[in-house]
């Protein structure tokens, strides 16, 4: 692993986009990207993203890792969770399914980070779409509040939000890495990474 | 290369793994305007610049290379250099295990083995998760047991979930001592969850840890080994030993299943393999079946033949078992070309490729063999079928129309109309005898006559099929000739051209049995049941000689196809050259005597209008029909009968032939003599009107009759003209004929007219003396009577004074006569009024010789009358004559020379008196003379 990388900022925010298959995950994340938007729907397997933003002045690295939202890929998610600092719970608010499907992400998530503070952020996509609406408001905005975690509706063909909800998703991750909780999750997926090759398999013996 | 762009720049992947041949999309800026502009992509140290595909200055898509691990995509561009990322890309290696399920096949040449050294992220991950099964995480590492203190809580039992005495308590204790109760549920749920998703148990978790556990095995049977070396301790070795061999048993008993999916797969994959390799043979029967229906025979054929080398001496059973049914298949196939070949509509190409083809494909038995022997049968059911068809036909219609007849016993007018479409008018004449066969006649006129319709059709069957039925055998010697090993059969040469003959006689003879029956006559009676009794209805010829032309220019067609096929000669078509000559000659005698019995129906035709003209004097119009019938008859016969075409012999070349058609012709050309005598002798009207009178009803025919009756003139003068048209046939009409028969190639014509001349001049004569008679006769009758009328005696008579009555009734009567045949014939004059003088002087002499006695008075008055006579007629006057009235002279006595002075004063009298009367005889010459320069002049 050769790191060519001149000058690079000292904080990486890394987001992970969560939900199911063809809520526009990775549409919102190539609109953030690069201000496109693609119509036709090609399933991802995991793409990442990383590119340098202004945050509140001060120069951060967004690192951005787009997950698969079909179940085919559910194995492999808990080990892309693990290394993800904050979340963007997908939905489309034309699929009551995929709302319900959140529940499952959260749950997941919380599982493997251990934090219910973990930056989080819900998301009802498609809100161009909104004579197609499954999913109210109220709904999906009473179970944010369950989670004690924002709502935003958003619209990766408009970009109506998109910015937005990275934004904030980024200050979330600035001022949870503040927090000690943050700091210990940090340390301590720091120490993980390197405990988990060894020595387990001769506890599972 | 000054690059004055900045680098591009990496900072999306997608996805952001896989392994070689994974389709990335690579994003982000500063990737050139214009695909030249990328000159260089390097994934994970791989140069992909060729699978590389420049979207857009900010999209590049691209197929990663074998790269392995974490690398970072660097673009290079023309104007920018070397470009950085910000993100990377992470190239593994696929692997499909001996235990995972795939939908494709995979390439395990290598042993399993070697690969499971490779590790794979989920057997990792679900080790790793099986360390917590409950899904709570310990809250912080404070206040856990000791496994000592474990271990008092729980004898001989564990906390190891692998082990047999394992005990959730422990567990529960050693792990989760501090969870809550609610936790604990929540943990259980979780776990439940957890186990329904995987609902394989334990064995997943062997099989993802596979490596882990072989590894472990081997480690311990390492172990073990070492330790028994060092046999430090040999009695615990044995329980260990034994420990070790449950566990290898277990796990044989664990993977026996998969062991024997792995041989199953092998044995598979092998039959895969071979299958692969002859998947020629495996797909035959259906590659066969599918040429089959394709119609694509020779593929078919060169398959098998290349399976046959290939696997027919096989000792495989698989392939044995294929091969017998590539054999089963290619039998019924043969089968199918074996039907087809017997079907005989395939044309001549198709038939010979279908025997190749089952020459190829080694049928047994002689194939092109069996086809000609088929096509024969074939055709001689074709001609069979024709022959009965046609008979059928005919017996139907012969029926219907006996039906009709009989039904009807009336006369039909528009039976009458019907009329022969190539001769109009002559065969009805010819059927004009009988009434009611001229009405069957005309309904077998009205439509083609059976015969005919047969003779064509079974001339088509012939030209269409034995052509190609000929060559078929050509071919089938020529094939077995050129092809090489082949055996010639010399003895199917032979039979072969008596299978051709054969049918060609069957023709020959079906064509005979309809027209020429007789010439059947030698053949068993049986055997011309077969070919077909032709019913005969009536007493008359089916086929009027009209259709007979057509039907031999369709045997003459068939004949002359079917010889050209044959250039050595063939003794087969000697045959139907036979027939097409004795067909010829049948028909030219059959149109002979056609036309015969045409002319002697001829006198019907009579109108008795005299057309005259100075050549051949006055004549009806009865011996230019005769001519046309003749010529006519000549000309179809011409055409159909004379001609020769190259094969064929000359008709006249047969001596019986050339004799009998000698006969047919003089009897032709004699024919028209009984017809006028007829005419004469017979008049034509009571002859037709006796039969018609019965049966005719209808005015139409009565009213033509009627005006047939009123034309039809006295005897003399029927004499008259007869003679007249006997002697224009004699001179004119009959040299023309000889001269048009001898032209259209009729041998010794000269007889023909020798006999012709000769009836001619008979009637001629016949009619002539006839005439005369008729003519003589009244005046000779009342000659003497007129002479001694008014007690008229030569002794007494005194005063003489002039001619007396008797005589210039008698020149009235020549003159009567004159006119008569003048008007008719001019030329016939002379002839008919010297034959008369003669009965008149004759007469007159008899009565002067028979006066017994002459007074001077009647001296004088008998040498008056004599010489006036004798004046008058002076230019018919023949040798008979003179001497009749010198006879006469002698008996008168002398008279003195005053008598004779009376004499010649009277006979001047006489003379100035009947003037105008002896004009008629003195100036014959010249009246006629000047006639015929009046009628030359108005003609010119």
């Amino acid at each position: 692993m050769s790191k060519t990388k001149a000058q690079q900022p000292a904080v990486i925010h890394k987001v992970i986009m969560v939900g199911s298959g063809g809520v526009g995950k990775s549409a919102l994340t190539l609109q953030f990207m690069y201000d496109e938007f693609v119509e036709d729907y090609e399933p991802t397997k995991a793409d990442s993203y990383r590119k340098k933003v202004v945050l509140d002045g001060e120069e951060v690295q967004i690192d951005i890792l787009d997950t698969a939202g079909q179940e085919d890929y559910a194995a492999i998610r808990d080990n892309y969770f693990r290394s993800g600092e904050g979340f963007l719970c997908v939905f489309s608010i034309r699929e009551q399914e995929s709302f319900q499907a959140t529940q499952d992400f959260r749950e997941q998530i919380l599982r493997v980070k251990n934090d219910e503070n973990i930056p989080f952020l819900l998301v009802g996509n498609m809100v161009d779409l909104a004579d197609q609406r499954q999913v109210s408001v109220e709904e999906a905005t009473r179970r944010a509040q369950e989670w004690k975690v924002n709502y935003v509706e958003t619209s990766a063909k408009t970009r109506a939000n998109v910015d937005k909800v990275f934004y904030d998703l980024l200050r979330l991750i600035g001022k949870y890495k503040l927090t000690p909780a943050g700091r210990k999750a940090l340390s301590q997926n720091a120490a993980n990474l390197p405990s988990e090759t060894t020595g387990c398999s001769c506890v599972l013996m | 290369m000054a690059p004055k762009n900045p680098p591009p720049l990496v900072t999306g992947v997608s996805p952001k793994e896989g392994p070689p041949g994974t389709r990335i999309t690579i994003r982000g800026e500063h990737f050139g305007d214009d695909p030249r502009d990328l000159i260089g992509l390097k994934i994970c140290g791989m140069d992909c610049l060729l699978s590389a595909e420049w979207k857009s200055s900010s999209k590049i898509i691209a197929r990663t290379g074998p790269g392995k691990g974490k690398g970072d995509i660097i673009p290079i561009t023309r104007y920018g250099g070397k470009g950085s990322c910000t993100v990377g890309f992470r190239g593994y290696f696929l692997q499909t295990g001996p235990l995972q399920e795939s939908a494709v096949w995979i390439d395990e040449s290598q042993t399993v083995r070697p690969n499971l050294d490779h590790g794979r992220p989920t057997a990792a991950m679900t080790a790793k998760e099986e360390e917590d099964p409950l899904g709570i995480l310990d809250e912080g590492d404070k206040a856990k047991l000791s496994e000592e203190e474990l271990l008092d809580l729980f004898q001989d039992a564990s906390g190891s979930m692998s082990l047999e005495n394992f005990s959730p308590g422990w567990y529960l204790m050693e792990h989760h001592q501090n969870a809550s109760f609610e936790d604990l549920k929540a943990g259980l749920n979780y776990m439940k969850r957890k186990a329904s998703q995987r609902s394989e148990g334990p064995i997943t978790i062997v099989r993802s840890n596979l490596t882990s556990i072989l590894d472990c095995l081997e480690s311990l049977s390492a172990m073990y080994e070492k330790y028994t070396e060092d046999d430090i301790r040999g009695n615990c070795m044995n329980s260990y030993a034994v420990l070790l061999m449950q566990a290898k048993s277990c796990a044989d008993g664990l993977f026996q299943e998969v062991l024997g999916r792995k041989d199953k797969a092998d044995s598979t994959r092998n039959a895969l393999s071979v299958l692969q390799k002859f998947r020629f043979l495996f797909h035959l029967p259906l590659n066969i079946q599918r040429n089959i229906q394709k119609g694509d025979y020779n593929m078919v054929i060169n398959d098998y033949e290349k399976a046959k080398n290939l696997f027919a001496d096989t000792e495989i059973k698989v392939f044995k078992k294929v091969f017998r049914e590539v054999e089963w298949r290619i039998a019924n196939f043969r089968d199918m070309l074996y039907k087809r070949l017997k079907d005989p509509q395939n044309t001549l190409d198709e038939q010979k490729k279908l025997i190749r083809y089952l020459v190829s494909l080694e049928y047994k038995g002689d194939p092109a063999w069996e086809c000609l022997d088929n096509q024969q049968k074939w055709l001689i059911e074709l001609l069979d079928d024709c022959k009965d068809d046609h008979i059928e036909e005919e017996k139907n219609s012969i029926q219907e129309s006996l039906a009709q007849s009989q039904s009807s016993n009336q006369w039909k007018p528009i039976g009458r109309v019907n009329k022969s479409p190539t001769k109009s008018g002559l065969s009805r004449e010819s059927s004009f005898s009988s009434l009611s066969s001229a009405d069957h006649q005309a309904s077998w006129k009205f439509k083609t006559p059976q015969k005919v319709l047969f003779i064509e059709d079974i001339t088509d069957i012939m030209l269409q099929h034995f052509p190609d039925y000929w060559r078929l055998g050509q071919s089938y010697f020529t094939r077995e000739k050129t092809e090489k090993g082949v055996k010639i059969d010399t003895s199917k040469h032979g039979k072969m051209k008596q299978m051709m003959a054969e049918v060609i006689t069957l023709f020959a003879n079906y064509v005979r049995a309809a027209f020429l029956p007789e010439s059947l006559e030698n053949l068993p009676d049986v055997e011309r049941e077969k070919l077909g009794v032709w019913p005969t209805s009536a007493k008359q010829e089916h086929v009027s000689g009209s259709w007979l032309p057509t039907c031999v220019r369709n045997i003459r067609n068939c004949a002359n196809t079917l010889s050209a096929l044959d250039s050595h000669g063939d003794s087969s078509m000697i045959v139907l050259n036979e027939l097409a000559f004795d067909m010829r000659t049948n028909c030219m005698f059959t149109l002979l005597k056609q036309a015969i019995s045409d002319v002697k129906c001829l006198h019907t035709k009579e109108t008795w209008v005299v057309e005259t003209d100075d050549e051949s004097g006055g004549t009806t119009q009865l011996p230019a029909l005769f001519e046309n019938i003749v010529n006519e008859t000549v000309q179809h016969l011409h055409e159909v009968v004379v001609m020769n075409r190259a094969p064929e012999p000359e008709i006249f070349s047969q001596r019986p032939i050339q004799k009998e058609a000698t006969v047919l012709c003089s009897q032709l050309l004699q024919a028209f003599s009984v017809c006028m005598e007829q005419l004469v002798f017979t008049p034509p009207l009571q002859k037709t009107e006796a039969k018609p009178n019965v049966k005719i009803t209808l005015g139409q025919l009565d009213v033509e009759l009627d005006q047939h009756e009123d034309s039809i003139p006295s005897l003399d003068k029927r004499l008259i003209i007869m003679l007249s048209n006997c002697s224009h046939t004699q001179f004119v009409v009959v040299p023309r004929i000889i001269e048009n028969l001898t032209k259209h190639g009729y041998v010794e014509m000269e007889k023909a007219l020798k006999a012709a001349q000769h009836t001619y001049s008979d009637l001629d004569s016949r009619l002539f003396t006839s005439y005369i008679e008729q003519k003589s006769d009244p005046i000779l009758g009342v000659m003497e009577h007129n002479m001694y009328k008014g007690s008229f005696s030569w002794k007494t008579w005194k005063n003489t004074t002039e001619v007396r009555n008797y005589l210039k009734e008698i020149i009235m009567s020549l003159i009567e006569v004159h006119a008569e045949v003048y008007s008719i014939s001019p030329k016939f004059v002379m002839r008919v009024m010297k034959k008369i003088t003669e009965a008149v002087s004759e007469e007159l002499s008899r009565l002067i010789e028979c006066v017994q006695d002459f007074n001077a008075g009647g001296a004088i008055q008998a040498r008056l009358e004599l010489e006036a006579l004798q004046n008058t007629v002076r230019i018919y006057s023949t040798p008979h004559v003179q001497a009749c009235f010198k006879a006469a002279f002698d008996c008168i006595p002398e008279l003195s020379d005053e008598g004779k002075e009376v004499v010649s004063k009277l006979l001047d009298k006489f003379r100035s008196r009947m003037k105008i009367q002896l004009m008629c005889f003195q100036q014959e010459m010249f009246t006629s003379t000047v006639k015929k320069a009046n009628l030359t002049d108005s003609l010119c």
